[in-house]
């Protein structure tokens, strides 16, 4: 992403370890680094997480806005995704200098999320064809240090675990005209259910100079993304379904070599969307007293 | 809530603080490791990130642009879209006029006491992500770059210190007896969102307040240097102005003092040589 | 799918602190921007400090103050690499220009590293024909990394190097790590042949070299020579254990020697390499490693 310079022989010591499975930190092809997620960071959004993958630091708020559906679909919801580089992360982010690599994962999640196994849109709908939720997902990245697509995910499907839609307590039409009464009450809400939101799987290959084959790597850190010539970028249900592929890179692939990396991320996912999960339900059962941290500690 | 209600008859304002009570500011240093400086602050529901590099050589577009023989400072301004409070979020972090106005102003703050002739033809960058909003944003973000450069070694004249006051519009444009009671200014200190939004008029100020015990304690008329002073809101009278100044001034010398016994804490937990 | 297998996402209230000072040390006075140093009108003023307008000295970082004979400076926690004559420094080239490289060595601008300042293969002597001159990225290219020494100061702050001396030259295979400048003491030794057989190069500018090759590279070339052979599984896993033990005490802010970076080698052996990476398992061997160079010091 940023460009990271890199010796000849810097990268011929890289690309020899993804080889021998045994990668410049110790990890072997298939190991994460380790994660760190926190949720309702941001109190003043319907619901944020903060997620922090070595050095990589994703920040995700989640808000709900009441709004008019589209025409063709006015039985349905709305969900926009927004990402943001922030130059805190590299001076090469300041101005619009990090507008292409966001509207990139922006579209990556977009496409994550369009099937309608994973959101059900007409769950948002309030009054059909007058007025439904917007649910607006803005990403927020704070440093980058390899991997962004999987932490984006991650932070991601954390943040709308954590959102609280306000509950309608009524919605009637007057006259022609909507009029919706939402709850007063800030602990009435309604969560969304992400048992089928996916998460990205960025597998990184086609390691440059050498053939070796089909070994991709997981969670390549910026100095491996500068050494390999492709990317595959999959979102993957919890259930193991695929809802999208994206491949990035200049690089070419057989296609039986792209069929074997989509079992290897299918695997990944699942267990990715494990792990997450249970992070969430063990943040949910130290209960509203549990302390957040947030940037302080 | 008219005007006249910042501040109730017992002298408390909507969040039982005093008219010249700071929010409670809270700070950590060294928030990034990749950047060569970090700082994030909260001040009351405003929380603000700042990140720092340099010096460094400037890349790219700078490299024929700056003959001049200090360096240049870069300074980036920017909002999150879900940092605003209330109401809707806003469409575009930076690029718009107001964010960019914001920049320049946080360029001045910064200039006002990097000592750039020690960098010839180097250049740092300070950038500020605004994570949530609720009144004195800008200062927020001096306060953050401050401690975000202090966090990078790079050597500063003083703390550069913002804080803001406010007074009520009703009787903001009527003249005031220039003798003041108090003697300590008028209107409240650090308003939050909701206080600014009343029709109140708004003095930012910002200000190399000096350390304690320095010279410009001492003198009489109790200045500190001021660098950035920002008006906006509704009218006022120019005979409130001192009254308002003073209070920020004094908001800024009480706000370095939590901003210094943040970045001692800082030294003392993070010294390599006493470990 | 065992237990090995699943992908575990921590949560920030069970985050490590990986601050290791405690307050039983006398703490130093620390100074921070602004305060007035000292009001003594005869010391001349160092690093770090800056005469006001009324003629009184003041800190202008935050930080430990030092007295060296009569002069005063204030050293900051965390700064860029302020280069001196002597230094051993490890540097990427990031520019070519008229007769020289230019090396991104962490300091405030990059430094210069002159066409006649580097061994060409040929012998010593040689001199500088212009066919040397065209072909300069034959010899070091955008990307490079070297360790150099520093030869000269320039007026503007930035560093002259020089690879003249057999040792120094373009680095092979191996790690690169970026650790703060002030975690590196100035020693007289540099460059370690660890016992564990990887050498080690502590940049006095906070790159750390990790070499993986162990053949003698062959010098009589200038230096310029890579060996680009694969190398065998167990130097990986040394180089990568290395790694991550510097990390740690980078992260704990422990000062990085030859002696600590063994000591922290040791500690580490009952984790695996990757299981460093973890910050508990970091956290530990940095602790420990604290305690024995304590104990050396006693």
């Amino acid at each position: 992403m940023a460009n990271t310079l890199l010796s000849l022989a810097e990268k011929t010591f890289i690309v020899h370890g993804v080889d021998d499975n045994y990668r410049t930190d110790g990890r072997n092809r298939s190991e994460y680094r380790p994660m760190e997620v926190e949720t309702k960071v941001l109190p003043h959004t319907s619901g944020s997480a903060r997620l922090r993958l070595a050095n990589t630091d994703i920040l995700v708020g989640v808000k709900a806005e009441v709004d008019t559906p589209y025409p063709d679909n006015p039985n349905e919801g709305k969900l926009e995704f927004f990402v943001d580089c922030s130059a805190n992360a590299t001076p090469a982010f300041e101005g619009k200098g990090g507008d292409n690599l966001g509207t990139e994962i922006s579209n990556t999640l977009t496409l994550a999320y369009q099937s309608s196994h994973v959101l059900d849109l007409t769950t948002l709908c309030i009054l059909p064809q007058q007025k439904c939720w917007k649910l607006y997902v803005d990403v927020l990245i704070l440093q980058c240090d390899g991997n962004l697509f999987d932490a984006v995910a991650l932070a991601v499907k954390a943040a709308l675990y954590s959102a609280q839609i306000p509950k309608v307590t009524t919605a009637t039409l007057d006259g022609g005209k909507a009029d919706i009464q939402l709850s007063d009450d800030p602990f009435d809400c309604v969560k969304l259910d992400v048992g089928s939101f996916p998460v990205l799987v960025t597998l990184c290959k086609n390691f440059t100079f050498i053939q070796i084959g089909e070994n991709c790597v997981v969670d390549p850190t910026s100095e491996e993304e500068e050494c390999s010539a492709a990317s595959i970028v999959v979102a993957v249900m919890p259930n193991g379904r695929i809802t999208s592929v994206v491949k990035t890179g200049y690089g070419s692939l057989q296609p039986s070599t792209l069929v074997k990396t989509l079992e290897l991320a299918k695997d990944i996912g699942i267990k990715l969307n494990a792990g997450i999960m249970n992070a969430l339900k063990e943040e949910d059962e130290l209960g509203s007293q549990r302390e957040i941290f947030g940037f302080l500690k | 809530m008219s005007g006249q209600d910042l501040v109730s008859d017992q002298g408390l304002r909507v969040d039982g603080r005093r008219a010249n009570e700071l929010r409670q500011i809270r700070v950590r240093m060294g928030v990034f490791g990749q950047s060569d400086g970090s700082a994030y602050l909260e001040q009351g529901n405003t929380k603000v990130l700042a990140a720092v590099y340099g010096p460094h050589q400037p890349r790219g577009g700078g490299r024929g642009g700056n003959r001049s023989g200090t360096g240049i400072i870069n300074c980036q301004y920017s909002m999150a879209v879900f940092s605003f409070s209330a109401g809707e979020r806003k469409k575009r972090p930076r690029g718009d006029r107001k964010t960019q106005e914001t920049s320049l102003q946080l360029r001045r703050a910064i200039e006002a006491i990097v000592q750039v002739e020690l960098y010839p033809r180097s250049q740092i960058d300070v950038f500020v992500e605004v994570l949530q909003s609720d009144g004195s944003d800008y200062c927020a973000a001096v306060n953050a770059a401050t401690l975000a450069l202090i966090d990078a070694g790079i050597p500063i004249k003083d703390y550069s210190v913002g804080c803001t006051a406010t007074i009520a519009s009703m009787g903001a444009s009527e003249e005031v007896d220039s003798k003041d009671e108090t003697g300590s200014g008028t209107g409240i200190v650090d308003a939050n969102h909701m206080e600014e939004c009343t029709g109140a008029t708004t003095l930012t100020v910002v200000a190399l307040p000096g350390a304690p015990g320095s010279n410009y304690e001492s003198d009489t008329d109790n200045s500190g240097l001021v660098v950035v002073a920002q008006g906006t809101g509704a009218r006022l009278h120019l005979s409130r102005l001192e009254g308002l100044r003073q209070r920020a001034l004094q908001g800024c010398r009480d706000t370095r003092v939590i901003l210094d016994q943040a970045v001692r804490f800082h030294l003392t937990t993070h010294d390599p040589h006493f470990i | 799918m065992n237990d090995e297998d699943m992908i575990r996402v921590r949560l920030a209230v069970h985050r490590t602190n990986t601050n290791l000072s405690n307050g039983d040390h006398g703490m130093p006075r620390y100074y921070t921007p602004g305060e007035e140093v000292c009001s003594q009108p005869d010391f001349m003023r160092g690093h770090g400090t800056y005469m006001d307008d009324n003629d009184t000295l003041r800190a202008s970082v935050a930080g430990v103050l030092e007295k060296v004979n009569k002069l005063i400076s204030v050293k900051p926690l965390k700064a860029r690499y302020q280069g001196e004559i002597g230094d051993v420094i490890v540097g990427r080239i990031t520019e070519l220009q008229q007769k020289r490289w230019k090396v991104d060595t962490n300091s405030k601008l990059d430094s210069a590293l002159l066409l006649s300042s580097v061994n060409l293969p040929g012998g010593e002597l040689r001199r500088r024909s212009a066919e040397d001159e065209q072909t300069m990225r034959r010899y070091l290219q955008e990307g490079d990394l070297i360790c150099a020494e520093v030869q000269n100061v320039f007026a503007d702050g930035s560093l002259s190097l020089h690879t003249r001396v057999l040792k120094y030259g373009k680095l092979s295979q191996g790690i690169l790590l970026k650790v703060p400048p002030s975690l590196i003491k100035r020693k007289k030794v540099h460059f370690h042949n660890l016992l564990i057989g990887a050498n080690l190069i502590l940049g006095n500018n906070g790159y750390v070299w990790i070499g993986a090759s162990i053949h003698n590279t062959d010098r009589t070339e200038g230096g310029f020579a890579q060996d680009l052979s694969r190398i065998p599984q167990q130097d990986r896993e040394m180089c990568a254990r290395l790694r991550n033990c510097i990390l740690a005490l980078a992260r704990s802010n422990i000062l990085l020697t030859d002696t600590s970076v063994i000591y922290a080698y040791d500690e580490s052996t009952k984790y695996s390499a990757n299981e460093l990476l973890q910050p508990e398992a970091a956290l530990d061997v940095a602790l420990l490693t604290q305690q024995r160079l304590g104990e050396r010091i006693d």
